[in-house]
């Protein structure tokens, strides 16, 4: 038996819904740092919020429990399993990947960081050619440069490759014409889509 | 006569040739969003408000409310092609839309929802002006206590309308607003819920990030799993003579666009409901109330019809508590409302008074985008069918890179990536097991307005809870309560009454 049958809608209710308990008692543990109690003189404490809401949602948990305890709610009585196999390929790829992508953003910067991302994510996952899936890679993270650094003057996480753009910010905020630069971008995004183009051709 | 002149400034406020540009790319990208499965309304208002920060107010919520509307549009195409509806809110245009183009009317049936929702949208706006500015006065009188009543109403429509399980919506509103409390205490100034002193909470969880999460990230996991990556689509002719022959059946379906667009619109209104049970409902009762009613479900363009013209009705209806109560009336107004936070604005009343431009801008720009989106959307069929084509497995890196760009750009901060990461996932396992996501959007928009309100009024009150509760001292106030109430306690006796309804028919 695989583990995706193992767990079935019936397992990852009760576990969901006592995460979800502890959690709520963490969160009221965590608000009682504050001052919890409310008096007309001295108005809410700043944990009085916190702490109510959080108890409404143990206590929303516990019900949760109670209703699958006594088999009243639709999960409770659902043995199917929870996601099928091949589901599970595609969602635990993705989890993990995003999560390579995010921690490498902190190291790498977020440019390298999608070339990799988008290049593994599209040979796992399509079926597309080598020289689309790089076209695609490389382009993607050229624009969303253009779109964030230059458009709209968001300056996005560069990590250790942050001296490599400075030349590109060089050039960005020197006295080229409007003409020149817009050139410069239709080359960026065109350059490595042909050079590609060629080499796959090379190659073949 | 006022109103109309209002009117006529916020369409030549839309026409000015920048939001005009923003209105027709919004509605483009609306279409291509709704058209795509899995993606809807919400969620490219969600992945694409952290772009508009460099425009004007105005411009950004042309733009977005274009998108809002063009999705509405959209959502129709994948239903007819593929089956599979484009967003939540065209569930109902499948069930005769899609036996129409397995008939090999897909045209007809393509024809049907872009006409349906053009009226739907027509209507709507209609109304939406005359309604909006009346409403508008009166709640320039709600002070703190009247404001507050307003949102707990709006939390307890979710658990009497919302028709999911109870604790589960619940549990959805008050982990948001437990959310919405992390961060510095305004009133205090003391630091709450500070996870293992990391100071990225200081700042507190922008809504965005939780909202990107959700229907973002967590979204594409879900729709990766429906679809595994892959798409099927059904064949289409393009010819005038299909086209001809559409809208000749239009002529049938005048009851559905009346259902449709006046049912779409007040039930539009409802925090909890918005456009999905708009459109469901208005596909029921317009099946009930047919006469060939036994014919619904097999094709017929009145079944397309119905609930198209009741999602871009409901659509245009949720705006109105928007603007003029600072209540969303959907998920994606809620998105919109904590935009209007971010660019400066205080959602409510005042905007009518305080920014004219922007009110009028967006009631405005809903006219036209109306009819821009229908033309855009049946001149460019061919075109969207070849956006459908896209596997998914191509598009969802793509909107993985959107959303990890925007949930990194309003802040700044990798922290709140980590977060919208963390959301997204237990977003999509939540919703797996049935617990609504909506009220957690809603209530993490409205929980520090919320908050604000219940102090001001407990400082009016010397602490009183009974403010909320005393007919004679605030009215309005204790009305909306007693409604609350009355919505709350609603799901314990639905058991009760279908017990005694199943007695009788034994009996």
């Amino acid at each position: 038996m695989s583990i995706t049958n193992k767990i079935t809608v019936k397992r990852a209710e009760i576990a969901v819904a006592v995460i979800l308990a502890l959690c709520s008692i963490a969160l009221m543990i965590k608000s009682a740092e504050n001052r919890i109690t409310w008096n007309a003189e001295e108005n809410m404490g700043a944990g009085f919020l916190p702490f109510y809401l959080s108890l409404g949602m143990l206590i929303c948990t516990i019900l949760t429990i109670i209703k699958f305890v006594l088999k009243r709610s639709p999960q409770s009585k659902d043995d199917s399993p929870f996601i099928d196999a091949v589901a599970f390929k595609f969602i635990a790829v993705t989890i993990i990947s995003l999560v390579v992508l995010v921690l490498a953003i902190g190291y790498l910067g977020i440019y390298f960081s999608l070339i990799f991302f988008l290049a593994f994510y599209l040979r796992y996952f399509s079926e597309k050619s080598i020289a689309f899936i790089t076209i695609f890679a490389i382009t993607t993270p050229i624009l969303t440069f253009l779109f964030f650094e230059w458009m709209l003057k968001i300056p996005l996480p560069q990590g250790v490759s942050e001296p490599l753009f400075y030349p590109v910010y060089d050039f960005m905020y020197g006295g080229f014409s409007f003409a020149v630069k817009m050139i410069f971008i239709i080359l960026t995004v065109i350059l490595p889509t042909v050079l590609v183009f060629l080499t796959t051709r090379f190659i073949k | 006569m006022e109103t109309v002149g209002f009117l006529l400034d916020g369409i030549f406020t839309s026409l000015q040739w920048f939001n005009l540009a923003l209105l027709i790319f919004g509605c483009l990208i609306g279409l291509f969003v709704g058209a795509m499965p899995g993606l809807g309304s919400v969620n490219g208002v969600a992945i694409l408000i952290p772009i508009t920060f460099i425009i004007p107010p105005t411009a950004a919520i042309i733009f977005l409310a274009a998108v809002y509307y063009g999705a509405m549009y959209g959502g129709a195409i994948s239903s007819v092609m593929l089956g599979i509806p484009g967003a939540s809110t065209a569930v109902a245009t499948v069930f005769d839309g899609r036996p129409l183009a397995v008939k090999g009317e897909a045209m007809t049936a393509l024809t049907a929802a872009a006409v349906g929702s053009f009226v739907g949208g027509t209507v709507s706006v209609i109304l939406f002006t005359l309604f909006a500015p009346p409403l508008a006065e009166v709640a320039l009188r709600f002070n703190a206590p009247e404001t507050f009543a307003l949102m707990v109403m709006a939390f307890a429509t979710f658990v009497g309308l919302g028709g999911d399980d109870v604790p589960k919506t619940i549990f959805s509103i008050l982990i948001g607003l437990a959310l919405s409390t992390i961060g510095l205490d305004l009133i205090t100034g003391k630091p709450r819920l500070i996870f293992f002193n990391i100071p990225g909470f200081l700042h507190g969880i922008n809504f965005l990030v939780l909202a990107i999460g959700i229907y973002g990230i967590g979204e594409m996991l879900w729709t990766l799993e429906e679809t595994k990556g892959k798409v099927q689509m059904s064949k289409l002719s393009v010819n005038m003579k299909e086209v001809g022959r559409a809208f000749g059946a239009l002529k049938k379906t005048i009851m559905a666009m009346n259902i449709g667009s006046f049912l779409g619109f007040f039930v539009g209104i409802l925090p909890a409901a918005g456009a999905t049970p708009a459109s469901l409902m208005s596909y029921g009762i317009t099946k009930q109330l047919s006469k060939n009613s036994k014919e619904f479900g097999e094709g017929v363009p009145a079944g397309v019809v119905a609930p198209e013209c009741a999602n871009n009705s409901a659509s245009t209806g949720s705006m109105l508590p928007m603007l003029t109560l600072g209540i969303p009336g959907s998920p994606t107004t809620a998105i919109l409302l904590g935009g209007m936070i971010l660019w400066g604005l205080t959602p409510g009343p005042l905007l009518f008074t305080q920014e004219p431009e922007f009110v009028w801008g967006l009631i405005g720009s809903l006219y036209i985008a109306n009819f821009f989106t229908l033309v855009l959307n049946i001149a460019l069929i061919p075109a969207f069918l070849m956006v459908l084509r896209i596997p998914f497995a191509i598009l969802a890196p793509v909107i993985f890179v959107l959303c990890v760009t925007g949930g990194y750009a309003p802040t700044q901060s990798l922290h709140d990536v980590w977060l919208m990461l963390l959301f997204g996932f237990a977003g999509y396992i939540l919703r797996k097991l049935d617990y609504p996501v909506a009220p957690a959007v809603l209530s993490i928009v409205l929980g520090p307005l919320a908050e604000k309100a219940l102090r001001q009024s407990l400082i009016l009150s010397d602490g009183s809870m009974g403010i909320f509760f005393d007919v004679s001292e605030k009215p309005i106030a204790a009305v909306i309560m007693y409604i609350a109430i009355v919505l709350l306690i609603m799901p314990a006796f639905g058991p009760l009454y279908r017990r005694l309804f199943k007695k009788k028919q034994t009996a």
